[in-house]
């Protein structure tokens, strides 16, 4: 018998309201309310998000982010800087219980289980896509997808972006650097460093073609049936009260 | 990479900051860390093995960095005079 998860597909959504999401179905799925979830997601205007530990001030230029109308938020997870760029990226998350068995108990190896799902879903586009630990899916040594993990509340709650297209100019302004030298260094390598699903397959992939690939894959890759659901109306509500939190200068500037 | 602010007095921890793009589960430990370091010795040794008991009774997991990674920073940033 294949395990059945929730599959949400909820849209384009500003970076509160995304990272609150996130927790509230984590807090439902721990209470029991709602099965073993997947939800892919974008974020409008696009945003970047920094890790737990990171420090804003440290490592965002919000003069910049504000000019270009881009939103700037800590994740409950660590890792590094991330730019969602509304067009370019498709994050997802998985929210399942830790007594799954699908999921190791060990959080390196889980990482591995989990990513893939991304893997088989980018190897059926035609993408030579492979896991890189810690946690990096890379095509040919190129970095085309990054994730960060928790476990709270007995639920382990793993995010991640898949880059449809890239643009490093745009991340490497929305970051802080040392000097506009080290920035042409750092958007140089960045080109040869990172790809992208377009760039390689040298062609454009919608998101719907994407978003296609990667439930297959993940269907595939933990042999599970994604069925497609709805957010129930607690999640929703906490979701509306964990946005307060996740907007507030307290959160965001808490590091 | 981890990012270490520090001020220290006598030879002893005043206050610090560890910030980076490591990973800690949970992720509140750092807050406790940095409480659990104050008034230590500068001293790579004894920061690192208080790291690592805080770590192990909390039932913590590191990943990506080591406690000895974190102590190493530590001292770095004392010795750039903080």
């Amino acid at each position: 018998m294949v395990e059945e998860w929730r599959f949400l597909d909820t849209g384009a959504t500003d970076a509160y309201y995304n990272m609150a999401l996130d927790e509230a179905i984590a807090t439902a799925r721990s209470k029991g309310k709602v099965p073993d979830t997947i939800r892919f997601f974008r974020w409008k205007p696009s945003a970047v998000s920094i890790g737990y530990f990171q420090g804003m001030e440290e490592e965002i230029d919000m003069a910049a982010c504000r000019s270009m109308g881009v939103d700037y938020i800590r994740r409950i997870t660590g890792g590094g800087a991330v730019y969602h760029d509304y067009d370019g990226e498709l994050t997802y998350s998985i929210l399942v219980d830790e007594a799954n068995n699908l999921v190791p108990k060990d959080v390196l190896r889980s990482y591995d289980v989990l990513c893939s799902g991304l893997v088989i879903g980018l190897s059926l586009l035609g993408i030579p896509a492979e896991f890189k630990p810690i946690n990096d899916i890379v095509v040919v040594g190129r970095k085309i997808s990054g994730n960060a993990q928790t476990r709270r509340m007995g639920v382990v709650h793993q995010h991640g972006t898949i880059l449809r297209e890239v643009d490093p100019d745009v991340m490497y302004t929305l970051l802080k650097v040392p000097s506009e030298k080290i920035r042409d260094k750092l958007i140089k390598s960045a080109k040869e460093r990172v790809t992208s699903i377009s760039g390689y397959l040298g062609r454009e992939v919608g998101f719907g073609e994407l978003k296609a690939a990667l439930k297959d894959g993940f269907e595939r890759a933990l042999n599970v049936r994604l069925v497609e659901g709805k957010t129930v109306e607690y999640e929703e509500e906490l979701a509306n009260q964990l946005r307060v939190k996740y907007a507030s200068r307290e959160w965001n500037f808490k590091r | 990479m981890i990012k270490v602010a520090l001020t220290q007095s006598d030879g002893k921890i005043e206050w610090l900051r560890i910030t980076g793009d490591f990973f800690l589960h949970p992720e509140d430990l750092i807050e406790e860390m940095e409480r659990v370091l104050i008034g230590l010795p500068v001293e790579e040794g004894e920061i690192s093995d208080s790291i690592e008991k805080l770590v192990g009774k909390r039932n913590g997991t590191l990943v990506g960095v080591a406690p000895a990674d974190i102590a190493r920073c530590i001292m770095m940033a004392g010795d750039l005079g903080g």
